[in-house]
């Protein structure tokens, strides 16, 4: 059905406010947005049709290309999943390290998610201080896997590389600067009253809406659903942690939640480094046939591969089901229509945190 | 050459503004480039700002492998920025594809088929250091005589 509205704006594929190409149609009345409509595609390469019929050891490398900036969950992800098919378990030390690594991939993904919040509603002040401390997180994870973005740190079995104990020791250092700095940035968005200003109310989206239209992550955990997939987890069951969520369900709860989930990962990281095992870092199996759906908590939500392999260990399917697909969805049905500006159909987008590459794989 | 030319030259390369695009990458090379924003990098001390808007832009960055989604886009907006102008492809995927140049991809590598390439940084993907090496090397070119060369 046709509607007449005053003005249809699109926004993008091009967009100083959008890391990667997007399209939002917005339909206004004045100033108000009545409804919008994500258009993707911009960046469909298909890799789930590269990886069918490819041996495990290529599709890992695959996987973590499905995104640059969680990769290493989407290896953690495939690489139990092929454990899970295979029976395959990971030496104790490595099972550590591997949450190490991720953990340290969520940090620099949500300052990263901040640094874009805070660039879109125009604090570039705040915006470049956790664009520094993301380098800094980003050295750290250098200094564990020997890359910064395609690490390919987690093999089936172990890990890659050990953690050297003067390395150990400058991560514990590097993160206590991390937890210092960002407890400051924390406490300057959570009391920057023109922060408040563009973030507090803008762009609401209540629980059960969230639970309705399947949010996910901490898009959903700002708005006052407990769901993390780390809960099941052994390895951060072992740990133990608890997920942060606060019931504002606004930009500001966003933004908050992954600021206070960093703060929660350095504490995961404290943990797991005092219950380093001494011990090898791989453990013996080999890849062989079976059909297996994984979960797991990415830094935007909950990440499924539906994997199905042959006894040769190559991937016959494989399908792949990211966060940010559901947070876009929600986004443009549940939070924009009704915000009072166009500026904050950008902001309320760039809180939710999108990643179109891995949407689109 | 004149005296001006050469007052001209010397500005110019200071002044460089900058827009990427990505045609299909992974995210990994969108986020060095961010990266080259921050206060280590800091970009903006040779006078290099990235603004994302193309028509305004000197420098184009190209990150990607040319999805289906830009066939009849990446020209259009490669014709929108003024002369004079030059583009960089940024990591593997512009280049060759890297790991998606498979059969039964999509992508149609490599971008210089589509739109003129100037300078390429491979990597996968490549560190913010050697993506601001690509940019400096170019920004003393992209208008070094450009009247004399033009008019």
């Amino acid at each position: 059905m046709r509607r007449i509205v005053d003005v249809s704006i699109p926004l993008g594929p091009i967009h100083p406010c959008f890391k990667e190409p997007a399209r939002i149609k917005c339909e206004t009345s004045g100033e108000r947005v009545l409804a919008v409509e994500v258009e993707l595609g911009y960046m469909k390469k298909g890799i789930e049709r590269i990886m069918r019929g490819r041996p495990w050891q290529e599709v890992m490398f695959l996987a973590e290309r499905v995104c640059g900036i969680c990769s290493v969950i989407h290896n953690m992800v495939f690489i139990e999943g092929m454990e899970a098919i295979s029976g395959i378990s990971p030496a104790p030390r490595a099972a550590l390290l591997r949450v190490v690594a991720n953990e340290l991939d969520r940090i620099q993904s949500h300052l990263l998610a901040n640094f874009s919040y805070c660039y879109t509603i125009e604090h570039e002040t705040l915006a470049m201080y956790l664009l520094d401390l993301r380098e800094q997180v980003m050295d750290l994870l250098e200094r564990l896997t020997g890359a910064r973005v395609t690490c390919a740190y987690i093999v089936p079995g172990g890990v890659r590389f050990d953690l050297r104990d003067e390395d150990a020791a400058l991560i514990r250092a590097g993160l206590a600067e991390v937890t210092r700095a960002s407890a400051r940035y924390t406490r300057i968005f959570e009391t920057g009253p023109l922060i408040g200003l563009r973030s507090r109310g803008v762009g609401i989206l209540t629980a059960k809406a969230a639970r309705e239209s399947h949010a996910v992550g901490p898009t959903a955990r700002g708005s006052g659903i407990s769901e993390d997939l780390r809960l099941r987890h052994p390895t951060y069951q072992q740990i133990g942690f608890s997920p942060v969520v606060r019931s504002e369900g606004d930009c500001f709860a966003r933004v908050m939640v992954r600021f206070q989930e960093v703060q929660e990962s350095i504490g995961i990281i404290g943990r797991c480094l005092d219950a380093l095992v001494q011990g090898p870092i791989r453990a013996g199996g080999v890849c062989g046939a079976g059909k297996v759906s994984y979960s797991g908590e990415a830094p935007r939500g909950e990440l499924s591969y539906l994997i199905t392999t042959d006894e040769a260990g190559r991937v016959i399917d494989i399908a792949i089901q990211t966060p940010s697909i559901m947070n876009i969805e929600v986004c443009a049905h549940r939070m924009i229509p009704g915000v009072t500006s166009l500026a904050d159909v950008t902001a309320t987008f760039v809180s939710a945190d999108p990643c179109i590459a891995c949407t689109e794989r | 050459m004149g005296i001006l030319q050469n007052v001209k030259n010397a500005v110019r390369q200071r002044s460089i503004h900058v827009a990427y695009v990505d045609v299909g990458s992974c995210n990994g090379c969108d986020i060095e480039i961010l990266a080259c924003l921050a206060p280590r990098y800091d970009i903006e001390q040779y006078g290099i700002y990235v603004h994302n808007n193309p028509r305004e832009a000197d420098i184009l960055l190209v990150i990607g492998a040319y999805t289906p989604g830009w066939a009849d886009r990446l020209l259009p907006l490669w014709e929108k920025i003024p002369d004079p102008k030059v583009a960089i492809a940024i990591g593997n995927c512009p280049i060759s594809g890297c790991l998606f140049a498979r059969p039964g991809t999509l992508i149609h590598p490599p971008v210089a088929a589509h739109i003129p390439i100037s300078a390429e940084v491979p990597g996968c993907p490549p560190r913010p250091t050697e993506i601001l090496q690509a940019v400096l090397a170019l920004a003393p070119e992209v208008f070094r005589d450009y009247e004399v060369r033009v008019l």
